[in-house]
């Protein structure tokens, strides 16, 4: 491996490391931050069962900038308050990575997402899958997610969802 | 049937909360309900539209295998071999022509005929493979939505769905030319009548997006179909009005032909509620896995006469509105799960929106009222046995 693909490397493991870190926070707007301010901008969170019959109905449909900015107001302040509050912790794994073009890479990696709702306290898995990501290069090299698809393995949730995955 | 012990109230708004929580009456439930005289939703044709596509599901435990054959007619079938009763798929859905059971080699056809088996002069004398084809339920199809019953004494399906066939056809677009869009599926931590006590009361109070989108609606009317206390609601569409707090307004968009009753939720008895609001046409199959844990598949529509545009628009509305993770529907997973643990004390649970006398049923409600949910809840009480107190 070339010193450049190794520094790319941990640069795309930060990535990831940010959005876990934003999303077991529960900082709306630190998620938000992790993706490329542009329109095209987007997240998806469907079952692989979904997608390998060809359907792209999902969890969560963000498909533009815009969504992405309404699933922050869902969470902060449609939904405040009237549901039993959970903790998660995402682990990652980067898997794989290549270049599309000259400022855009193609990431896998692994997830696995336990979560403890606050009143029991029991611990389990909330969902377990793969990232397929689309990630923007900027000029200075700093990285952010153009597209994010998290492929649920686990077809039926155990519970219902108010942060992404 | 065993005779179980609870004691009922007088009132009709009165349901006692052991109702939820009791595994003597979950076990009761299975036999009288769920495997007795009732018809259950299990598909819509849509989701197989090509000779040869299938789709298994599991009935409060009993394994369903339904399919198109080759001739494009659909059948259901028990999903299990019927040698030694293994299941015989074990895939959610996909196409096959043949169905081989791995465990002996027996293979039946689309249409469920035992059309291979190995060493059979083996057998017992006179064994014949057309006396081995893969054994059925009934079932029958309304406008596409296909019902299993497990009982040869249920009534005809027609008889069955009652008043709510209107509201039920409408919602399947009027003629079932329905195109599935996927599904979302999710469990709840809550007995199944919890899931399906939802009522018209708390939807402008629970979902704060009504309130801060502007978005009111409490203009329909609920109606009870037939003694079994099936709910439809129609209601004119109301769209959101003001300045809103969402940048993407299109998901709130009403995008179809006729908002003059352009919201509709039938909920039949025991588990099954689909509705169609804005451009979301969703059926939701749902069966217990046991007392405390009720399993939902969110299965999402097109019109198989829509645009690019309209199912693009149907699709991130379906996957954004009213499912487990929805902005107008998140809320009710939650309460289902906290309405579960109330239960587990003491007492009653009480209706009161919309209800005018304890000591009466009635049948035509006001959208928001809960009262709605107190025929289905008498036939319950009657299908159990459960002996009324006396006024």
């Amino acid at each position: 491996m070339m010193q450049a693909d190794i520094s790319l490397e941990a640069a795309l493991n930060a990535l990831l490391l940010a959005d876990a870190h934003a999303l077991d926070g529960k900082d709306m707007s630190g998620w938000l931050g992790n993706y490329a301010e542009e329109e095209a901008a987007s997240y998806y969170c469907r079952s692989a069962e979904n997608s390998e019959h060809g359907f792209a109905l999902g969890f969560m449909y963000d498909d533009c900038r815009s969504r992405l900015e309404d699933r922050v107001t869902f969470v902060n302040d449609i939904w405040a308050g009237t549901f039993q509050d959970y903790r998660t912790r995402h682990f990652v794994q980067l898997t794989s990575f290549d270049r599309i073009d000259a400022t855009t890479l193609g990431m896998r990696s692994n997830f696995s997402v336990f979560m403890t709702p606050k009143d029991t306290g029991i611990t389990q898995v909330l969902a377990a899958g793969q990232y397929l990501d689309s990630v923007r290069q900027g000029k200075n090299g700093e990285l952010k997610l153009l597209s994010r698809r998290a492929e649920l393995d686990t077809s039926v949730l155990p519970r219902y969802l108010v942060y992404p995955i | 049937m065993t005779d179980i012990k609870l004691s009922w109230p007088k009132n009709y708004n009165e349901i006692p909360k052991e109702a939820f929580v009791r595994e003597d009456i979950y076990a009761e439930e299975v036999k009288r309900i769920f495997h007795g005289t009732e018809w259950h939703p299990v598909a819509h044709e849509s989701e197989l539209p090509n000779p040869g596509d299938f789709k298994t599901y599991r009935l409060a435990g009993v394994p369903l295998l339904i399919g198109r054959d080759v001739d494009g007619v659909v059948r259901v079938f028990y999903n299990a071999c019927s040698h030694r009763g293994n299941q015989l798929e074990t895939a959610v859905m996909g196409n096959k022509t043949e169905f081989e059971c791995p465990y002996h080699r027996w293979l039946f056809d689309s249409k469920g005929d035992l059309v291979g088996c190995p060493n059979p002069r083996e057998f017992l004398p006179g064994f014949n493979k057309a006396d081995y084809p893969l054994a059925q339920p009934r079932f029958d199809i309304f406008f596409g939505l296909i019902f299993v019953t497990i009982s040869a004494e249920t009534e005809a399906l027609l008889d069955y769905l009652g008043d709510s066939q209107n509201c039920l056809r409408e919602l399947l677009a009027g003629d079932g030319r329905l195109k599935l869009l996927g599904y979302q599926k999710v469990r709840y931590d809550t007995n199944w009548k919890s899931y399906t006590d939802n009522d018209g009361y708390h939807a402008p109070l629970l979902h704060q997006a009504f309130k801060m989108l502007n978005w009111q609606g409490g203009k329909g009317r609920q109606y009870t179909a037939t003694h079994r206390g099936h709910i439809c609601f129609e209601s004119a569409l109301s769209v959101a009005t003001g300045p809103s707090v969402l940048k993407d307004k299109s998901l709130i968009e009403f995008k179809g032909q006729d908002p003059a009753v352009g919201s509709r939720i039938v909920s039949l008895f025991p588990t099954f509620v689909s509705t169609k609001h804005l451009d979301v046409i969703n059926l939701r199959f749902a069966t217990p896995i046991d007392a405390e844990t009720v399993e939902v598949h969110y299965a999402y529509f097109a019109h198989q006469d829509d645009d690019e545009e309209m199912v693009r628009h149907r699709l991130r509305q379906s996957s954004n509105l009213l499912g487990p993770c929805g902005l107008i529907s998140m809320e009710d997973a939650s309460v289902f799960h906290r309405i579960h643990i109330g239960n587990h004390t003491p007492g009653s649970a009480i209706f009161q929106k919309g209800v005018h006398d304890p000591l009466k049923l009635e049948s035509e409600f006001l959208q928001n009222d809960e009262s709605g949910n107190l025929p289905r809840w008498e036939y319950y009480r009657s299908v159990m046995g459960f002996k009324r107190a006396a006024a």
